[in-house]
């Protein structure tokens, strides 16, 4: 079409004086008839009335003119539009109800997809991007999973592999920062000075390292992340140049982060590999056995991750020929894999995320189909009027193309308020990401997100809009001619009506399923014993200060003081130091050990445990049971014969039935013995969800912790003893850090919190579900009733059961439930078997879950079909048989 | 209602050379269009006023004619057509092509 700039450029801009004009005209021409008739004769009156009748509907003519003057698109949306708006207020009930389910559903995605869009979508925020990758050492002979690699490891893969432009080398640990009002334990990244170029990450203050700076002996520098900057320094500008005192040593901070995800760690500073007093040694710095560092590599451009894969496998097999020492025979069966970053990054993510998804998604289906349902119940009522319009010449398009438009100005005005609820809720949903991926401080509602959210109104708009109109094109002439009030050429919409209450029965089982499975796990999970008791327990972390505490002699000293002084308070009914406790951050401890008498037939084979640092009160703070022999006791010194306590789950592994007490291992081969003086119950120690490992329990005497925990057990509340700890702490030494204060409750609800919120969530999309779903059914079954009135006032009339009358209207409704639940089998089933990575002992087809889910579907469906179907007992024959 | 004489409905097109020719006489409003089609084919051909203002919609859409308000015969607001230069030409092209299919429906209705 050709745009034609004069009467379409007037008609575009000044609608309102083109309106008027057109009025004007129409009005003079009738007038002029009118005078002319009144010339020959006629009365005003009927002058008038002829001159009508000649001109015709004023309305028409107009549209049609309108319509001859181009540019009609325009006009007729925005007409359009004023009379949806104008139809919805009239029925302001259908358009709230639509509303809110289009709220909620197109919400809950918008919600959902910010963050799929914040973690898995979008780039990296790295300059590297996806060509950066972490290395992966493993070695199942050993049992050896990710295991870190040592720093000359990480100088030959950086020589000798031809796929990666760079190496970086990293590893974290916890120092304490000396510094007013208090010391602070800061988590400390330590990387080579290639490190940030590497990731590509451009410092917000200051400068990051350079080539040099780790170079042995160089000045010990500082870098703050973003985060740490912000809480402990105040965001402050002249940050740079200011020199902290970490490890003995001058620290100079040279420059600020901006902010990024909390990966590899959380970290709150990093240092040259040259400032950390343990990688810097000489040790750690030559012997390719102490590995305790990570590599990061990024791919050449154009490089395919399989061709890194035979690169590093070439360079790792010249590495075991040349260093067998350091490769412990071929049992071992080490490899070394290249990690995308972006899997590092969201791997743990992905499985909840793609399930909740899954079930936002289904929730929107189940919003269309009930506003379809909601529009084809107000279309049937509209019958009349909408067949009134087709006779008077409106044409079939028209009158779909307004629906089309309803439908979606019902939509976007839901998904407006959809991205209200989903801004409101995103602050819970980035806390509940965090649990899974450290990309979730990335996840906002932005550009894209809009666009998605626009994207689903409009189809959501258009879905719910199309499918009333499949049966629309139909039978007007026959809805007009009966008056309207009857069901004549409903038929269709009645039978698409009942097809969408069997879709919304069946997704609603299956986000039934998805929500009843989860809480099944999460209540076994919460059932599990831990092995230990948690209430009333004090944890806080206990770093000593690695240069004022080196070696045994110096750190015991400063326990055994800190445990008497703490016992000795009234409040405190026992205290322990471990290196750790149940259900805290970190993996097993393993190492391996041998039993006397019974050598392995390889040095590689021989058996492994996880090793635990205990105080003699440690079991009896947490209350794990002494099954065997005895505990640790204070009689248990350096120098007195080393002794062990093994958990339940390795005796039996390891003895059977005999008994283990007095038996002997050894962890430096066979040089020293340590004798198993007792055997304590289990304790879930890595997770409510893991079976607990072969463990081994040494005291804290003969293997003083360095990086420790203090547990207390109080007479009262447990969080009120965290000033006691503190202040016993400082008493002893004023410039040691004590932190992280939580109590045994807290971690443990900790350890409940993912999979609890992941059931809140789905069991509030089920919920949600469930009620839009009966709304639905109450709706329609309400509906027939009221269609059937003069059917049923006939059958109670001839002596019908008003009962039995209900009985067949509520038999209809359950067949349709019935026939939902039958599709939703097969969907719940589908969705199941996707989340079973999330399920703890709990089966994708659990019975029980099904069973109960398919009762409560039908028990609610039966309600809300019951009580509109009571209206049957009030309808009065006669009435009823009169009213045709 | 008076016996009126046989009326023809208008085709479209026809419709719009009437327009045109009518106009080809002067500017006229709406109303004078369709009396002076009426008086001129004696009552034989009544315009339907409601295609008449689409028509002039039309064609001033087209470019054929162009309006603007004036006063009427009467002293009231009025809108006024007239034919444009390209109208002009496109009356001669209509006129011409009329009298073509005229005589040729002739000679057919005259054959037998």
């Amino acid at each position: 079409m050709r745009l034609r700039l004069g009467p379409a450029w007037r008609s575009l801009f000044h609608r309102g004086s083109v309106e008027r004009e057109m009025d004007e005209e129409m009005l003079f021409h009738l007038d002029m008839e009118i005078r002319k008739l009144r010339a020959r004769g006629l009365d005003a009156n009927t002058a008038r009335t002829e001159a009508l009748k000649s001109f015709g509907g004023v309305d028409k003519y107009k549209e049609e003119g309108r319509d001859a003057r181009g540019l009609t698109l325009f006009e007729t949306i925005s007409q359009d539009v004023r009379y949806a708006l104008r139809g919805l207020r009239r029925n302001p009930g259908y358009a709230a109800a639509a509303l809110v389910t289009l709220a909620l559903g197109i919400g809950a995605n918008v919600a959902v997809f910010s963050v799929v869009h914040g973690v898995f979508l979008q780039q990296l925020p790295y300059g590297g991007g996806e060509r950066l990758v972490r290395l992966r050492q493993d070695a199942p002979g050993i049992g050896a999973q990710d295991t870190p690699f040592s720093p000359k490891e990480v100088a030959d893969y950086a020589t000798q592999t031809r796929t990666l432009s760079g190496v970086a080398e990293y590893h974290s640990m916890w120092f304490i920062l000396l510094r007013e009002p208090e010391p602070e334990r800061v988590q400390t990244g330590v990387v080579s000075a290639n490190f940030f170029d590497l990731v590509g990450v451009k410092p917000l203050l200051g400068r990051t390292f350079l080539p040099g700076d780790d170079a042995p002996g160089a000045e010990p520098l500082l870098v703050l992340s973003y985060d740490y900057w912000q809480r402990s320094h105040g965001a402050d500008p002249k940050i740079i140049g200011r020199t902290f005192r970490m490890n003995d040593k001058i620290h100079t901070v040279i420059g600020v982060l901006p902010p990024m995800p909390a990966y590899p760690n959380e970290n709150d500073v990093y240092m040259p590999t040259s400032a950390c007093p343990f990688r810097a040694g000489a040790a750690a710095s030559n012997d390719r056995t102490i590995r305790m560092v990570s590599i990061f590599g990024k791919l050449k451009p154009g490089t395919a991750l399989a061709a890194l894969q035979a690169d590093l496998s070439t360079v790792l097999g010249r590495l075991t020929r040349q260093y067998p020492g350091a490769y412990p025979g071929h049992e071992a069966r080490a490899t070394v894999t290249g990690v995308p970053l972006r899997r590092e990054l969201t791997e743990r993510a992905r499985p909840t995320f793609l399930v909740l998804l899954g079930t936002v998604g289904l929730v929107l289906l189940l919003a269309c189909a009930n506003v379809a349902n909601l529009t084809l119940a107000r279309q049937l009522r509209r019958r009349r009027e909408i067949a009134l319009r087709v006779a008077l010449g409106a044409g079939r398009h028209r009158l779909a193309r307004q629906m089309l438009t309803e439908s979606t100005v019902l939509s976007l005005a839901g998904g407006l308020l959809g991205i209200l609820l989903a801004w409101g809720a995103l602050g819970l949903l980035v806390s509940f990401a965090a649990r899974f991926t450290p990309r979730a401080s990335e996840i906002r509602i932005d550009t894209p997100v809009f666009l998605f959210a626009l994207g689903v109104s409009i189809a959501t708009g258009l879905a719910f809009g199309l499918i009333p109109s499949f049966s629309s094109g139909q039978n007007l002439v026959a809805a007009l001619q009966d008056g309207g009030d009857r069901s004549t050429g409903g038929g269709a919409r009645h039978r698409l009506r009942s097809a969408l209450i069997v879709v919304q029965v069946a997704v609603s089982f299956m986000l039934l399923i998805g929500a009843g499975l989860m809480l099944r796990s999460l209540w076994k999970l919460s059932r599990v014993d831990p092995g230990f008791h948690t209430e009333r327990v004090l944890t806080t972390r206990l770093d000593l200060n690695f240069s004022k505490y080196r070696g045994a002699d110096k750190t015991r000293p400063f326990q055994t003081l800190l445990l008497e002084r703490l016992t000795d308070r009234p409040s405190v009914v026992s205290a322990a130091i471990a290196g750790t406790f149940p259900l805290n951050d970190g993996g097993p401890q393993n190492g391996q050990f041998e039993i006397e008498g019974r050598p392995a037939p390889q040095q590689d084979l021989r058996p492994q445990a996880d090793f635990q640092q205990v105080s003699p009160a440690y079991f009896a703070t947490i209350r794990v049971p002494i099954l065997r022999g005895r505990g640790f006791s204070d009689a248990d010194r350096a120098d007195t014969p080393q002794v062990a306590v093994i958990n339940q789950t390795m005796a039996t592994h390891l003895w059977g039935k005999e008994n283990p007490i007095g038996r002997r291992i050894s962890v430096d081969g066979a040089k020293t013995w340590i004798e198993i003086v007792g055997v304590v119950g289990d304790v879930r120690q890595y997770g409510l969800d893991l079976r607990p490992p072969d463990q081994v329990y040494v005291a804290i005497s003969q293997y003083p912790p360095l990086s420790a925990t203090v547990l207390v057990r109080s007479a009262a509340d447990p969080m009120a003893l965290s000033r006691i700890v503190r202040d016993a702490v400082h008493g002893i030494d004023p410039e040691q850090a004590v932190d992280r204060f939580r109590t045994l409750e807290q971690v443990r609800a900790n350890a409940l919190a993912s999979p609890r919120l992941t059931s809140i969530l789905l069991g509030l999309f089920a919920a949600l579900a469930l009620a839009i779903t009966s709304a639905g059914i109450a709706g329609v079954v309400a509906f027939s009733v009221g269609e059937r009135t003069q059917e049923f006032g006939i059958r109670l009339a001839l002596g019908a059961d008003p009962r039995q009358v209900i009985r067949m209207v509520l038999g209809q409704a359950m067949a349709l439930v019935a026939l939902g639940l039958a599709l939703g089998f097969v969907g719940a089933h589908l969705l199941a078997s996707a989340m079973s990575r999330l399920l703890f002992e709990v089966n994708a087809t659990d019975p029980p879950t099904f069973l109960a889910m398919s009762f409560a579907l039908a028990a609610v469906a039966a309600a809300a079909s019951f009580l509109p179907a009571r209206r049957i007992t009030a309808v009065d024959p006669m009435t009823a048989l009169r009213a045709t | 209602m008076t016996a009126a004489p046989a009326r023809s409905d208008l085709l479209q097109g026809t419709l719009d050379v009437l327009i045109l020719k009518t106009l080809g006489l002067g500017p006229m409003h709406g109303w004078g269009i369709s009396q002076r089609i009426q008086q001129l084919s004696r009552e034989v051909l009544q315009v339907n006023q409601g295609s008449l203002y689409p028509a002039l919609y039309r064609l001033e859409a087209k470019g054929w004619i162009r309006s603007e308000w004036g006063n009427s015969e009467n002293n009231r607001r009025a809108r006024f057509y007239e034919l444009t230069k390209p109208g002009r030409r496109q009356l001669a092209e209509e006129t011409e092509s009329w009298e073509r299919f005229a005589a040729a429906v002739a000679r057919v209705l005259e054959a037998s």
